[in-house]
């Protein structure tokens, strides 16, 4: 019993995790119509940042702080320096049938993917280093007793409630959310409603950049940093999307903490190898039975 | 007021528009008819920037707009109304007319609720179904809704892109009379594209006959309507 119990809160507690991750693929896709594969190399970059702030003794808490800003700074320039000028270059034959326009910027996402890790490489060399957690990470103690889950796990997952109410709000309860709503949805019309697309296509790209910063800093201590060590997360935050339904911020959230508890399950029940394959039967079976994911509305679907 | 000059837009090598003049006079209607493909659409589609014109000037209140962006042209007071009933089915009612008005809610939250209130004057029946998601509206009330959603805006010049298209008889002489009566009343000026000529120079002041993207006729609306040989050259009957 109590095996299962911590199974079930390490599995909450890494879900959380899961459906940030999640959350900042969706962003993009629905914000800009990308799939930005250096989403995780961004938040990597800036855990790097992270922990180079903490080496040189500052506080757990600035480092946090200054890892988010710069998550939502490295967003805003992936989408200024090279989304942006791609979607420009109309003139190009290349680039003006309709699929070409969806895969150049995915490719380059891989590309930005690729700079960042041999940049963090040649920055702060590519040996792994640990990486802190602002709270106790062992089993928390209460009237004696040792709890399944640890202080960090309550931590980890009280933020990532305050981030998914705070974006839902955003969203639905102000002008800015509805702006991106609209141009999500219908660019043209949001145009002629005056809402300037580009600056709203550039804050998707900042609220994701963010949104993933976190999860990177969540992530890390249960792993070494390293400039690769984000890449499962990529993997799995993806197929939290993909079975949430890619265009649902809701349903990427559902996917993440499925995959969560599945991911704890495999490990605590079978084996860590097996982790990929559960991951993959889930994103199979999800794709054979409801392509367009649990929340995901139909007609979005372009895969 | 709006002032167009030799205009010339492409869509590739075609020629959608092949050296247009026009102008659209303060709190009058002009209409603009023509059949299929004369290029009506691409004309309010260039003045409001969605297309980029090849050669030509079009002038705003005595100001160059072209090269404008979009949503700087509706800062401007030009608001467009594709054709199609252009709404954004996801969202709700409301916030399809609040959408409108994004761009000026932080500078003048107060005129904003009211231009609001005065749509949902306009079209009651908006009002009814504002919490309802636009997909799930009738087709004209989704005319009433891409009006409104242009309006809230409180432009000088609307551009309606063939309000008729796929409607009843009855709703489309409703939804013409509205913007007739805010013509008249509030000194909007309109220009209105429409396939269905009669109904279009009813209401119009003047009127403009596309062909194969020139003018092929620039007349009071009530002469246009009355040249039997014009209408049987260019629109068939």
């Amino acid at each position: 019993m109590d095996i299962f119990l911590s199974a079930i809160f390490a599995g909450t507690s890494r879900g959380a995790i899961y459906a940030l991750a999640a959350l900042g693929l969706v962003l993009v896709w629905r914000g800009a119509g990308v799939v930005n594969f250096a989403q995780m190399g961004q938040a990597m970059f800036t855990t790097y940042i992270a922990s180079t702030l903490i080496a040189q003794n500052y506080s757990y808490w600035i480092a946090f702080v200054i890892a988010l800003i710069s998550g939502g700074a490295l967003g805003a320039l992936v989408d200024l320096l090279v989304m942006r000028p791609l979607s420009r270059k109309r003139s190009s034959s290349v680039l003006d049938s309709p699929a070409m326009r969806s895969t150049v910027p995915v490719i380059a996402s891989l590309g930005i993917l690729g700079v960042l890790q041999a940049g963090a490489g040649i920055i702060w060399a590519a040996e792994e280093r640990g990486f802190p957690t602002p709270v106790n990470s062992l089993g928390l103690v209460i009237n004696g007793k040792i709890m399944p889950f640890t202080a960090f796990d309550l931590f980890v997952m009280g933020t990532v409630f305050i981030t998914l109410i705070a974006t839902t709000y955003f969203f639905k309860g102000t002008g800015m959310g509805l702006a991106m709503r609209a141009s999500a949805l219908n660019p043209e019309v949001a145009r002629l409603s005056g809402i300037r697309i580009g600056f709203v296509r550039t804050l998707s790209w900042v609220i994701s950049g963010v949104a993933s910063s976190l999860a990177g800093l969540l992530v890390t201590p249960s792993a070494n940093l390293s400039p690769n060590t984000l890449d499962l997360i990529l993997i799995i935050g993806f197929t939290a999307a993909v079975v949430g339904g890619l265009d649902s911020l809701l349903g990427s959230v559902i996917g993440g903490f499925a995959l969560g508890l599945l991911v704890s399950f495999v490990n605590v029940y079978d084996a860590p190898e097996d982790i990929f394959l559960a991951i993959l039967i889930v994103l199979l079976t999800v794709l054979i039975i409801r392509p367009q994911g649990i929340l995901g509305s139909k007609e979005v679907r372009r895969v | 007021m709006l002032e167009i000059k030799d205009l010339v837009t492409e869509y590739g090598s075609v020629k959608a528009l092949n050296g247009i003049s026009l102008s659209a006079h303060e709190g009058k209607i002009t209409t603009v008819i023509g059949a299929n493909g004369a290029g009506k659409s691409t004309l309010l589609r260039t003045i409001s920037a969605l297309e980029y014109p090849r050669s030509g000037t079009i002038t705003w209140k005595n100001h160059s707009i072209v090269g404008l962006s979009p949503e700087k042209i509706v800062r401007l007071g030009i608001a467009h109304v594709p054709e199609g009933h252009a709404v954004i089915s996801q969202l709700s009612v409301e916030e399809n007319i609040q959408m409108g008005a994004l761009f000026r809610m932080r500078s003048n939250k107060a005129d904003v609720r009211l231009a609001i209130s005065e749509m949902y004057t306009l079209f009651p029946r908006l009002e009814e179904r504002k919490k309802q998601l636009a997909g799930s509206l009738s087709g004209g009330e989704r005319q009433m809704l891409a009006i409104s959603r242009a309006l809230v805006s409180r432009p000088s010049l609307l551009l309606l892109d063939e309000p008729s298209l796929g409607l009843a008889p009855l709703v489309v002489e409703q939804i013409i009379q509205t913007v007739n009566d805010l013509c008249r009343n509030t000194g909007l000026t309109v220009l209105l594209v429409e396939q269905n000529a009669n109904t279009a120079l009813g209401v119009a002041d003047h009127g403009i006959l596309l062909s194969l993207g020139t003018v092929a006729a620039d007349l009071p609306a009530a002469q246009m309507k009355a040249d039997v040989a014009l209408r049987a050259a260019y629109l068939g009957y």
